[in-house]
Order: C-alpha cells, then structure tokens, then sequence
C-alpha cells in the first residue's frame, strides 16, 4: 500500500503529541506567568484597579443573590425618599430687586458724567447708545413739557 | 476516570473564585501541557503558542469568577484557547514562520510510531523530521478551522461531542470537517511522497 490512508494519517498526527517546547519550559511557564501578571498590575491605569477591587469587593458580597424583590422595593423607595428631601427642602430664591448704579459704570469710568467735563462733546455723536440701559429704560416713558407741570386750571393771578 | 479529574477541579474553581490563588496556580500546572499542544498544532509556532498561553490562562483568570460551571473547567478553557487562538490567526494571516519542537524521545516506544515506521508504508521511505515539517506545512494548509478539529480528534484524542461543545457547532459539522481535512491532508501527503523534496 503505498497511499496514505486515513488510518495511517490518524496515527501520523497522532505522534505529533511527541512535539514538545524546549527543556523546562513547563516548569518555568508558571514563573513567567506570575511575572506577566504583575507587570499587567502595573501597567493598569488607577481608575482599573480601583474598579476592579469594587467588583471584587460587590462579588464577594454576593450581590446576586441579595437582589431580590423586597431589597429592590426598598431600594427604591430609599432614592424616592432621598429626591423628595432634596425637592422640598429648596428654599425660594429672595425676590430682592437689585441695586443698580445711577451711572452706568463704563461712563463714570471714562469720566463722562462728571461737573467738572463738558458734556457737549459727549453725547454730539449720533449713534445709538444701546449699552445705556439704566433702571429708567424699563419703566414706561414719562413726558415732561419744557419741565412745566401741565394744567388746565387758569393761573391765579391777583 | 473522568470524574475525580472533574471534582477535584470544581474544588480549584471553586477555591480560585474564592481568592485561592494558589488553586488556580495548579490548574494551570495541570494544563499547560494539554493546552500547549492544542495551540502548538494550530499555530505550528512556539513563541505564538507561548504569548498565547500566557493570554489564554490571564484571559481565564480574569473570568473565572463568572465560570458558573455549566460545563466542565476542561471544556470551558479549552473553548477560551480555541477562541483566542482562532482570533490570533485570523490577525496574523498567512504570515507565519515554522518553528518545529523537538520530538520528544520516548516516541521511540510508542506503539504508533513503531507500527507506522515498521510497516510496509510511506513513513518509511521519510526522514521522520522531514515528515514532521510536510505535516506541519499540510496542517497549515488547512483553514483555522478544519485544523482546530484535526488537532482537537486527532492530537489530543478528543470525542466529536466534546470537540462539538467546545467550537460550539454541531457534531455532523465536526465529523464533515474532519473528513474534509483528512482528505486535504492526504492529498498533500500523497503529492510529497511522489515528489519528495531532497
């Protein structure tokens, strides 16, 4: 017979069991395994570590099997508790009106306002002053006739 | 036979899960040379099988505490190395170099070899080393999935069911793929034998 059969192919690649690593090895995989390990420990970022020693930590308390209903109940019930503390004890915000300055702070800076500079020089630039907003662009506008009060009433006059 | 094999590593597992280091330590000492030789054969290169190892008991230890027992530890990290070392080849592609062990001795003595040495056969007319490299190279030629059961039937002397469990396909798929890879084989074999290489 000179094929090779499927028998004698079996047993052919049955001695390869004989193929075997260097002397020692076995004995030293066990070293080098330790040794990998503890160089993978150390490569670890801080944050892995931390997560790992919490699992093992929850794995040893069994968390399966304490995750029954009754402890999710009260689990949820304990979040509840805890949000609706949180919601009422918020305190309303004060509704205190804020004080603000009579004169806008960029034109005291520029020294525009006061007696002592001509103010003629200011305000000749007709562009809109948008920034101006004081309390009084807020408030409805008032009409003051040449700083006359207006009346219909005839003047006494003896 | 099996089942004080068996029990004695649901203790290790159970020990290790526990934080017994020292426990998983011993399974490793225990199959390392069986896992070595399921590598070996389907990278057909000791520094990959070596990295390899290394990574499949890391990749075990690491998940052993989810190992719940459904199947036996032998399955179970059986099914890991084949797993890991699928990915690997799928990775490392067609580039590969050969990088044969040594036949171990007491091949001499076994009753195989002698049978297939003595009797009136191809082996014969081969150098047994330069027949250990054709093998090896027919074994590459193969996919990296008909070699897994090659080496898992043939090598390691596993049955079609455990092979079954541990790819996770059906039986008739192992025995189709066995029977495809024998062919493969032979073919090649026949060809190196009409051709020899000198």
């Amino acid at each position: 017979m000179d094929e090779f059969d499927n028998n004698e192919i079996g047993r052919l690649l049955r001695l390869k069991k004989y193929e075997q690593p260097p002397p020692g090895y076995f004995e030293n995989f066990l070293h080098e395994f330790h040794r990998r390990q503890r160089d993978e420990l150390l490569r670890q970022p801080l944050w892995r570590i931390a997560l790992g020693r919490a699992q093992d930590f929850m794995m040893s308390l069994n968390v399966a099997r304490m995750a029954s209903y009754p402890v999710a109940a009260t689990a949820v019930l304990l979040c509840a508790a805890v949000i609706s503390l949180k919601i009422y004890q918020t305190t309303p915000a004060p509704n205190v009106a804020r004080l603000s300055p009579a004169v806008p702070a960029q034109q005291a800076a520029e020294g525009g306002w006061s007696l002592a500079a001509p103010v003629s020089t200011r305000f000749t630039v007709s562009q809109p002053r948008t920034h101006l907003s004081t309390h009084r662009a807020a408030t409805p506008p008032r009409y003051v006739l040449d700083s006359m009060p207006v009346s219909y009433e005839s003047s006494l006059r003896f | 036979m099996d089942q004080p094999r068996i029990d004695e590593d649901q203790q290790l597992v159970a020990r290790t899960q526990d934080g017994d280091a020292g426990a998983f330590d011993q399974l490793v000492v225990k199959y390392t040379p069986r896992l070595y030789g399921l590598v070996y054969n389907m990278t057909s290169n000791h520094e990959d099988t070596n990295d390899l190892l290394q990574d499949i008991f890391s990749k075990a230890y690491k998940s052993i505490r989810g190992f719940r027992g459904k199947s036996s530890f032998y399955t179970w990290v059986h099914s890991i190395a084949v797993n890991m070392t699928l990915n690997f080849l799928k990775k490392r592609g067609r580039r590969f170099h050969l990088s044969l062990d040594d036949v171990d001795a007491s091949i001499q003595n076994d009753k195989e070899f002698l049978e297939v040495t003595q009797t009136s056969s191809p082996v014969r007319e081969a150098d047994l080393s330069e027949l250990q490299l054709r093998l090896n190279e027919a074994m590459m030629k193969l996919s990296d999935e008909h070699r897994a059961v090659v080496t898992m039937f043939h090598i390691q002397g596993m049955p079609h069911a455990e092979i079954s469990k541990i790819l996770k396909v059906s039986e008739g798929t192992v025995r189709s793929r066995l029977f495809y890879a024998n062919r493969q084989l032979q073919n090649y074999l026949d060809e190196f034998r009409k051709n020899p290489v000198t």
